[in-house]
Order: C-alpha cells, then sequence, then structure tokens
C-alpha cells in the first residue's frame, strides 16, 4: 500500500494530535517466519524495524516487552528456547535453550515478566526422550532473572496452561488453563483457582476456551472468548450454542465469565480497550462488545481471517493481525477499515502473539 | 469410551489400563509427544456443518495449524518432526505449492 500516517487515514475527526518529541507512540511487534520481530511504526503506518533472530526457525511465537519497552523477550527455535534482544540495535543480548538431547522442554504460549522487569515467567512442558520410548513429565511455571536469563527457581503447575499474565503489584502471576490458577508470584505456590471449564456446568457444557495469544498490554486485561452449549435447549436451537468473554483485570485481580451472544461466528482472540467499556473480537469478522451491558455493537466482515486483535492506548485504533502477513487498523467505534501494513517479504506471522507497545518518541 | 474401539495398540492398552483401574497412569500429553494438542473439528468443515468459519483463505491457516502442531495429520508438524517444512514458503499465499506432503523415515533406517 501507498505509505501514509494513520492520522491522515483517520481525516479530520479522528487525526491524532501531532506528536510532540518526547510524547509516547504506539508500536507493534509482530513475530513472523522463519526468523522475524518486524517493529511497526502505527502513526508512520511503516515498518520501523526488522529483527532477525539466530536459529529462531520455524517462527519466533510469543514476545514480551520489558517495562521500560528497551528489550525484547520471545520464544524460539520450535519453542525450546527463550532470547533477550535489545530493541534497538536487534542484538541478541542472552539466550537459554531449555532442552538437552535426554529431555525435550517447550514453552508454547505462557510467557510474562514481571512489572518491575526482573523476572521472565515461562510455562513449560518437558518430556524424557529415552531410547524406547518417551515419558512425560509434570509441568512447571520457570523463572528467570530477566537480566541475566539464569533459572532462578521452578513452581509445578497444573498441565495444560497456555497465556500467563502478572498481577500489576507483580504479587501473583495468573495462568489460564481448564481454569484460571492464580500463583504467589514468589513463591510459586498455586494460591487459588477459579472456574472456566467448570463454569455454570449445572446450565451448560463445558466452556471450550481458545486462549493463545497474548495481547492484553494496553489495557491490563485479558480477554479469552469461550463458547458452550446451555443444557435446557435442542442443540438444534439457534440460541443453544453461547459465546462467551472471559476478561481478568491485572490491576484488580477480578475476573468476570460472561454470555455475551448465541454463536454464529467464532472469535479467535479478544481484546479490550484501555476505558476498559469495550471489547473486540476478530476472526473472520471484527466485532465489537459493550462491556458495561456485557452486549455486541457492531460486527463487520473481514477481507481475510485475523487472528489477533489489539486495541491502541488511546482506545481510538483496534489492530488486527497474524495469519498472513499484515497489521491493519480499524476505527473502533466504527470498525471502519483505515489501512495496514504488509509485512516484509509477504512472511506469514502465523498463530504468533503480536504485541503492542508504547514509548517515547 | 463405549462408543470407541481402540483402533492401535496404544489405544488398546489405553483401554485395558481403564478396565482395569489404572487409568490415572495415562497423562495428557499436551503438546509433548504425538502433538495431539486438538481434538477440535474444524478442519474440513466448520463447528456448524459450513465453511464460512473456516480460515479465509485457507492457507492464511495453513502455519497457524503447522506451528503449534495444532494439527498433526492435515499439516506437517513444524515444532517437532519437520521444522523446515515451510522453509522456503515464509509466503505462504505465493509459496503454497511448495508446502509437500511428508512421509516419515522407515524404522530402523539411520
Amino acid at each position: 500500500m501507498k505509505i501514509r500516517p494513520l492520522s491522515a487515514l483517520l481525516g479530520v475527526a479522528l487525526a491524532l494530535p501531532a506528536l510532540s518529541r518526547g510524547e509516547a507512540r504506539d508500536y507493534i511487534i509482530a513475530p513472523s517466519r522463519p526468523d522475524k520481530l518486524v517493529v511497526v511504526d502505527t502513526e508512520a503506518m511503516a515498518v520501523d524495524k526488522v529483527i532477525r533472530i539466530k536459529d529462531a526457525g520455524p517462527t519466533p511465537m510469543v514476545p514480551v516487552l520489558s517495562p521500560d519497552a528497551k528489550t525484547v523477550y520471545a520464544i524460539v527455535n520450535r519453542s525450546e528456547s527463550v532470547v533477550k534482544i535489545d530493541l534497538e540495535s536487534g542484538e541478541t543480548l542472552a539466550r537459554v535453550d531449555f532442552s538437552t538431547p535426554e529431555r525435550r522442554v517447550k514453552a508454547l504460549f505462557g510467557m510474562d515478566i514481571s512489572p518491575d522487569g526482573s523476572t521472565l515467567a515461562i510455562f513449560q512442558t518437558p518430556v524424557k526422550l529415552g531410547t524406547t520410548h518417551y515419558e512425560v513429565e509434570p509441568t512447571s511455571i520457570a523463572f528467570y532473572d530477566a537480566e541475566t536469563l539464569e533459572l532462578k527457581r521452578e513452581a509445578p503447575s497444573p498441565r495444560q496452561i497456555t497465556l500467563m499474565m502478572y498481577s500489576a503489584d507483580g504479587a501473583k502471576l495468573y495462568a489460564i488453563g481448564r481454569n484460571l490458577h492464580i500463583f504467589d508470584a514468589q513463591t510459586g505456590e498455586m494460591i487459588e483457582e477459579r472456574p472456566i471449564q467448570g463454569w455454570e456446568n449445572d446450565k451448560r457444557t463445558p466452556p471450550d476456551v481458545l486462549a493463545v495469544w497474548s495481547q492484553y498490554e494496553s489495557s491490563g486485561v485479558m480477554s479469552i472468548p469461550f463458547y458452550s452449549f446451555l443444557l435446557d435447549k435442542e442443540p438444534t436451537d439457534p440460541e443453544a450454542g453461547r459465546t462467551g468473554l472471559f476478561t481478568l483485570d491485572r490491576e484488580t485481580g477480578e475476573s468476570v465469565m460472561r454470555d455475551v451472544e448465541a454463536m454464529d461466528v467464532f472469535y479467535f482472540s479478544t481484546a479490550v480497550n484501555p476505558a476498559k467499556t469495550r471489547a473486540y473480537g476478530a476472526y473472520n469478522v471484527l466485532q465489537s462488545f459493550d462491556l458495561t451491558t456485557g452486549k455486541p455493537i457492531k460486527r463487520v466482515a473481514l477481507p481475510r481471517s485475523y487472528y489477533s486483535v489489539n486495541v491502541s492506548s488511546d482506545g481510538k485504533i483496534v489492530w488486527l493481525s497474524g495469519a498472513l502477513s499484515d497489521v491493519a487498523a480499524y476505527d473502533a467505534e466504527t470498525l471502519e477499515r483505515l489501512g495496514h501494513v504488509d509485512l516484509p517479504e509477504g512472511a506469514s506471522i502465523s498463530l504468533n502473539s503480536v504485541r503492542l507497545f508504547s514509548r517515547p518518541d | 469410551m463405549k462408543h470407541l474401539a481402540p483402533a492401535n495398540a496404544k489405544a488398546k492398552a489405553f483401554v485395558e489400563a481403564q478396565d482395569e483401574g489404572r487409568a490415572e497412569e495415562v497423562v495428557a500429553m499436551n503438546t509433548l509427544v504425538g502433538c495431539t494438542t486438538s481434538f477440535d473439528p474444524g478442519w474440513e468443515i466448520d463447528a456448524f456443518g459450513a465453511l464460512s468459519n473456516l480460515c479465509q483463505p485457507m492457507e492464511a491457516d495453513l502455519y497457524g495449524c503447522a506451528d503449534p502442531c495444532w494439527w498433526p495429520a492435515q499439516v506437517a508438524d513444524t515444532l517437532n518432526s519437520y521444522p523446515d517444512w515451510g522453509a522456503d514458503a515464509p509466503n505462504v499465499i505465493e509459496d503454497w505449492r511448495k508446502l509437500q506432503s511428508v512421509f516419515p523415515d522407515a524404522k530402523g533406517r539411520s
């Protein structure tokens, strides 16, 4: 596409104020195959930087920004390594390979950094590789020193955890699995569990949760779509299948499971605006939801499938990405498409988490 | 399990373990051994029995299904066994013809 600043695409009414020096602006960081982290300047609507990571294939999957947005961590190498990268120079500063020839350790989706930037928490699934058989070992959450990537401690955890998020004060670590598991971030002890698959089991089938995209940074609210069927309706009843939204506020710790509409389309992922009043779901359609009423607001068709969705720091732009190789801007109110930025070489983003961060201009 | 019949030795062992009260010895694999991360329907038709909730275009979903080993029967498993399956095809819309079927090496072959 012809590159134009987003303020021009938005027109006069929604034009973003010109950024003065030192003012923060939003960037998006998108992993793409086989070894790239692509930084997109959302104001210039252009690729700002392409970081290539050695031995990262088939793709980097989950990037995590340090609180000062100077460092990015990424799961790479078939989800068996984590790297620490200087965001300015693109240099790899440290790397840890989890696996050994006798033991394969994967870290697929769950990684977050503590709010003070000191600790990187990673959910790991190990398997012992015997000569004649494999032996599944217990899963755990590994806590690494974010400066050196040295392992500080490990804590046992339930299986099947995908996303993780620190509480705003850093005291707790939230983990999404069959339920919401809450850990003491210091000791690694699980201190609380709240139902997800066990939610309203007297009224509905266990919610089917799709939770693999970390995209909660602009709101501090993790939002995940889920799907279930009401038990008191015939399965053929169009109202029997239900779409729900799970939200978890890292500031307050409040989590909510809510039924929002009849299930007539799927959303692969959802994200919440900074005001915490709207949620947006994306896949083959883009849908806005009113979180104060729990009702859908507006839906538009998309030109192709987008897996992931982020909301800008000012709440005005919804950014879609994932699957193929662009990030697309939509007006958060009208859901009108404003433009898009193609990533280099058309390289697929696959199902990698696409993160939004702000830093001084 | 009453509607399912074991189709191979491992499934038979599982059924026997369940009958003998040893089912707790069976551990969910969780992306580790066979890449059985998902039992979702939805590759050929969507959950509504139609096509509109499949990925569009279908090429958009190839790596999303391969990289986490989500659909290891339908696309190659790039997480463990075939990490280079898409090495020559980063732009899946342009390069999808380069994505070929894969075949495991015969056992005992070095």
